[in-house]
């Protein structure tokens, strides 16, 4: 705080700047519990009949969304154990071992982490094909994950950094193999690291629309990304009330996660993810 | 020591495979794909050999002889399996029976010969004129529109047919329903008028979107600068939210902002004003909400980094221009902004990028709406590939919009290893093998 | 500019750093807030320029009451110990900032600029960037910075801490030249006796965020208030021993404790004092001597060069009577 200017000057603006996104948040809680009349914006009282979703199918045709969810997260929690288990070790010989063509591996990890994925979606969808991954939930979880990759060795890259070498160099000396130095001494140390790329490859895989929305359009493989989605088009005439408890119910672990790991997350995000 | 390096690569090893098999080879397949005419109707494997009309209308536009299409068209007859079994589906098996005892296996040449075959079965003759010329024509064999699964059988059907075999290759290339080779793509993208329309609507996206990205990003890291922690961080937490909130999620909220049964039009039907959907009811509003969706996710990006960048400057810094007699503004202007030059650099050129081929939130919001007034270039080449209202998809041509961001993506990659120093991040590892 | 603080108090989280401190600076004057790091020293400097609010009491430059003011109308001048400088600005645009803030015209600020170039002698140096300069000119470009507004009152934060001892020598003598000659109004905060010593004309020696003692360099040194002063104040310091380490000694009947100097103590013979040497550190110009006495407790004596004594050796010695400092139980000086 800098007492020499004063606050509300900029309290106001931000607000201001603010109200729209505030009005957002809080009616997509208000809404998704309560009865409006129409063209009113106040509720006139509590309800949990925009949640029936959960207990009934809303019609034919579609995947339920207990299958759906359960798809979300054998999606989102794959992709994540596998993303951190290949960044673990990937991100250690980037770090810490010399290899042939080390530099070359560097820089094309640089220019994957800056590179746009989503232009390579056509070839992705194509491959797919080719390989007969196309339409199930293993095709989608491998192409995220091989697309997340290259930012989850980047930050464990940055991670292993700086853990100070001594330690390694005392286990070495000690007689330990490089690989058990690794396992026993330098692992416990990045474990903030492998918390973060953890969190961060969950909630982008729980978050991730366009992949499954055409490498998998199947009901089979239905994620809740694709399922809102698809009631929103769906709906000749919208029912903004149901889609924000379908809503709710998507983004209940991620705002508990946000709760959770607040600053950590905001790291990661300023760390450079794709903007 | 050769052991490090096997260790080394051998750690190496699963990222690698993973992102050979699907980020590099795609790389590389954008760029074979933009080069052929695959779609929905060549299918991707590889295709079969079938001459249908319209490739026998093109054939003759290519100046093949008349007589050599009628053959084509018309084979003569022959009293096979499978006229036989049509004719016993038609008429009744006695007759197909019968006449394959007395012609099972012959040619005829016209169907008048067929015909008075067909007239002169003893037990089972055909009376009816008009059936008999129905049922002659079931034995019609045409190289026209048979499917045939290599190459071979097609040329085998040729000669049988009597074509002359040095017109073999031109019919086969035009016979054959799989995907083939092409730069027609790339010259549909010059010459198509909406190509450039995209790119002046991704112009427009871009620019809009980055400049309040970037503002917007260090309004809001400034300004919380200057607030109270708790307060700060109360900001703080709101503008990350639009950022980690699920995409799908985010743009409902603005949709249920926006649209004709939603916040907007319920304040505004309060003054009597009738309901409308303010987001896709004239470009500039489709625009206005494309940005602001994009902006409010792009500036939490922006506020973290100019944040971390501005707690980085020394206090006594800040302090000293106070006591020099610097006013807000002066301090944000002459201390603050000149620090943050890197940052602001870092971010225009990494936003720049991935906005150029972004289109997730407004194939969400928009769709490219309303008409194409917001179908930027990365929107079109999923539009064109991967999801159109003709049906007819178009992988090709949607590699060839692709490819372009491809390009586009490496070239600005490989400009950032330089601007961003390079040699500095690929410090040798501290131990060695 | 007379500068008076009265009933200072700053409070952080409810805990007070500094409590009811009265301060007042002549004009002219130089002064030291002196004292151990924690003691509150800088937090009275950075109130003054009013980077901290005043949580109590007044600030007074002459008869203008500051108070309340923001550190923009403060009108001082202030070099922070580690300068401050922008790094993105030439020396010249650096010490015409705040000039510019002002929206001075342009010639004022190059005359202006260009005296203060001329009095910390830097008139070659202004089209550098800081990072290009050494730290004693860094430190030049601080001062020309403070003083180009004609500010009231100059504020030094530990204006030396960065420098090695060579620079440190020259710039003390240099800032002590500048203040002197723009007859500026000045308060130097430092937790270094010989700096606040050497440079200026009071010391106000902090403790506890208290002001303990306001004099002279030497009336200070010579005649502490409390066993505090006199134990903060002389390198190498002064030790302690009690009365019954000094029989001989009449000492009054309140003194608990009793302060010897390391320079007003030596071997001496027929005294009736004896010690071990424990321990000898050669300095050059002078040798140092840790003395045991046979309460246990330690003397510290400074004698020229060429003694000879050595280490486990038992030695007589003595003390000059009239500089021994007596304190009581409550650590205040007889």
């Amino acid at each position: 705080m800098r007492h020499n200017y004063r606050n509300w000057p900029i309290l106001l603006v931000l607000g201001i700047f603010s109200t729209p996104l505030l009005i957002m948040l809080v009616f997509q809680v208000v809404d998704s519990f309560t009865l409006k009349q129409p063209g009113s914006l106040i509720p006139s009282g509590f309800t949990l009949e925009h949640f029936r979703f959960l207990w009934e199918e809303l019609d034919t045709g579609r995947a339920g969304i207990w299958r759906v969810t359960l798809n979300t997260f054998i999606f989102a929690t794959t992709t994540a154990t596998v993303v951190t288990a290949i960044a673990l070790t990937a991100g250690y010989a980037l770090s810490r071992l010399n290899f042939p063509a080390r530099g070359f591996f560097l820089a094309g990890l640089i220019v994957l982490h800056a590179f746009p994925t989503v232009t390579l979606i056509i070839a992705i969808f194509l491959i797919l094909q080719i390989l007969g991954l196309y339409d199930t939930l293993i095709g989608v979880i491998i192409v995220k994950t091989a697309l997340e990759l290259p930012f989850g060795i980047w930050i464990m890259k940055g991670f292993y950094d700086t853990v100070p070498w001594e330690i390694e160099m005392a286990g070495v000396q000690d007689g330990a193999s490089r690989l058990r130095v690794w396992w026993q001494l330098v692992l416990p140390q990045v474990q903030p690291g492998l918390m973060a790329i953890l969190i961060f490859s969950f909630l982008s895989g729980w978050s991730e629309f366009i992949l499954p929305l055409v490498l998998a359009p199947g009901s089979d493989a239905q994620v809740l990304a694709t399922y809102m989605q698809a009631l929103i088009l769906d709906d000749t005439k919208a029912d903004f009330d149901l889609f924000k408890a379908v809503g709710l119910f998507y983004a209940l672990p991620v705002v508990v996660i946000y709760v959770i790991f607040q600053n950590k997350l905001m790291n990661i995000y300023g760390g450079g993810s794709k903007g | 020591m050769k052991r490090m390096n096997w260790l080394g690569l051998g750690f190496l090893a699963p990222a690698l495979l993973v992102i050979a098999l699907f980020f590099l080879a795609p790389v590389i397949m954008t760029g074979f794909f933009a080069f052929t005419n695959m779609s929905t109707a060549t299918g991707i494997t590889g295709g079969d050999y079938m001459l249908n009309k319209s490739a026998l209308r093109a054939l003759g536009d290519a100046g093949l002889p008349d007589a050599t299409l009628e053959k084509l068209e018309d084979a003569g007859y022959a009293v096979d399996e499978k006229g036989l079994a049509a004719l016993a589906a038609q008429i009744d098996q006695e007759t197909a029976d019968e006449f394959a005892r007395l012609h099972g296996g012959e040619s005829f040449a016209t169907r008048r010969d067929v015909e008075r075959a067909l007239k002169d079965l003893r037990q089972n003759r055909i009376r009816k004129t008009r059936d008999r010329k129905a049922a002659a024509e079931l034995f019609k064999r045409s190289v026209l529109n048979e499917r045939f699964g290599t190459e071979a059988e097609f040329r085998a059907a040729l000669t049988a047919g009597g074509i002359a075999p040095r017109d073999h290759d031109q019919i086969t290339a035009q016979a054959y329903t799989g995907w083939v080779w092409t730069t027609e793509n790339v010259e549909l993208l010059f010459t198509l008028p909406s190509t450039w329309r995209y790119a002046a609507n991704t112009a427009i996206y871009v620019a809009f979107t980055l400049s309040f990205n970037v503002g917007f990003g260090l309004f809001l890291a400034i300004s919380t600068f200057y607030l109270p922690a708790a307060q700060a961080a109360t900001f703080r937490a709101i503008w990350f939210l639009p950022r980690i909130l699920p995409p799908v999620l985010y743009v409902l909220m603005w949709k249920w902002f926006t649209w004709d049964t939603g916040f907007l039009s319920t304040v505004t039907g309060w003054f009597g004003m009738s309901p409308k959907n303010w987001m896709l009811d004239s470009p500039t509003h489709a625009w206005t909400t494309i940005v602001l969706i994009n902006g409010f996710v792009g500036a939490s990006m922006g506020m973290i980094l100019f944040a971390s960048a501005i707690r980085a400057i020394p206090a006594s810094m800040l302090h000293a221009s106070e006591v020099d007699g610097a006013n807000r503004w002066q301090q944000v202007r002459y201390i603050i902004l000149p620090q943050l030059r890197w940052p602001i650099l870092f971010t225009t050129a990494y936003q720049t990028l991935s906005l150029l081929t972004s289109f997730e939130y407004i194939l969400l919001a928009t769709d490219g709406g309303p008409g194409r007034a917001t179908e930027v270039w990365a929107l079109a080449a999923y539009h064109t590939a991967l999801n159109n209202y003709g049906g007819n998809l178009q992988y090709g041509l949607g590699a060839a919009f692709a490819l372009v961001l491809v390009i586009i993506g490496i070239l600005a990659s490989l400009f950032y290893l330089r601007l961003f120093n390079f040699r500095q991040l690929v410090g040798k590892p501290l131990i060695e093998g | 500019m007379q500068l008076d603080l009265i009933g200072f108090t700053k409070r952080f989280d409810g805990t007070p750093v500094v409590s009811g401190m009265d301060l007042s600076v002549a004009s002219g004057e130089m002064i030291a807030l002196l004292g151990p790091s924690g003691c509150g020293k800088s937090t009275t400097l950075f109130a003054i320029c009013g980077i901290h609010r005043i949580d109590e009491g007044r600030l007074m430059f002459g008869e203008r009451d500051v108070s309340g003011l923001p550190s923009q109308r403060r009108n001082v001048g202030v070099v922070f110990q580690n300068y401050a400088l922008y790094p993105h600005m030439s020396v010249f645009d650096n010490i015409a900032f705040p000039l510019k803030v002002q929206k001075a015209d342009k010639d004022q600020i190059r005359r202006r600029v260009g005296e203060m170039a001329e009095l910390v002698h830097i008139e070659t140096l202004l089209d550098r960037r800081p990072a290009q300069l050494s730290g004693g000119q860094q430190q030049r470009v601080a001062l020309a910075r403070a003083l180009v507004r004609n500010p009231d009152v100059l504020l030094l934060d530990e204006p030396l801490a960065n420098l090695d001892a060579k620079l440190r020598l020259e710039m003390r003598s240099e800032i002590r030249r500048i203040q002197q000659e723009t007859g500026l109004t000045a308060i130097l905060v430092t937790h270094d006796q010989v700096e606040a010593m050497s440079m200026c004309d009071r010391i106000a020696l902090m403790n506890n965020g208290r002001i303990v003692q306001i004099d002279g360099p030497t009336r200070m040194y010579r005649d502490p208030m409390d066993k505090f002063v006199a134990s903060f104040l002389g390198n190498p310091p002064i030790s302690f021993v009690t009365p019954e380490d000094l029989p001989c000694f009449g000492a009054p009947k309140a003194c608990a404790e009793i302060g010897l100097r390391p320079e007003h103590v030596g071997p001496q013979f027929g005294t009736g004092l004896t010690g071990e040497v424990r321990f000898v550190e050669t300095q050059g110009r002078e040798d140092l001597f840790d003395i045991a006495l046979p309460s246990g407790r330690m003397i510290r004596s400074v004698q020229p060069a060429g003694s000879g004594l050595r280490p486990g050796q038992t030695v007589d010695w003595g003390y000059d009577a009239a500089e021994l400092l007596c304190f009581d139980r409550q650590e205040v000086r007889l």
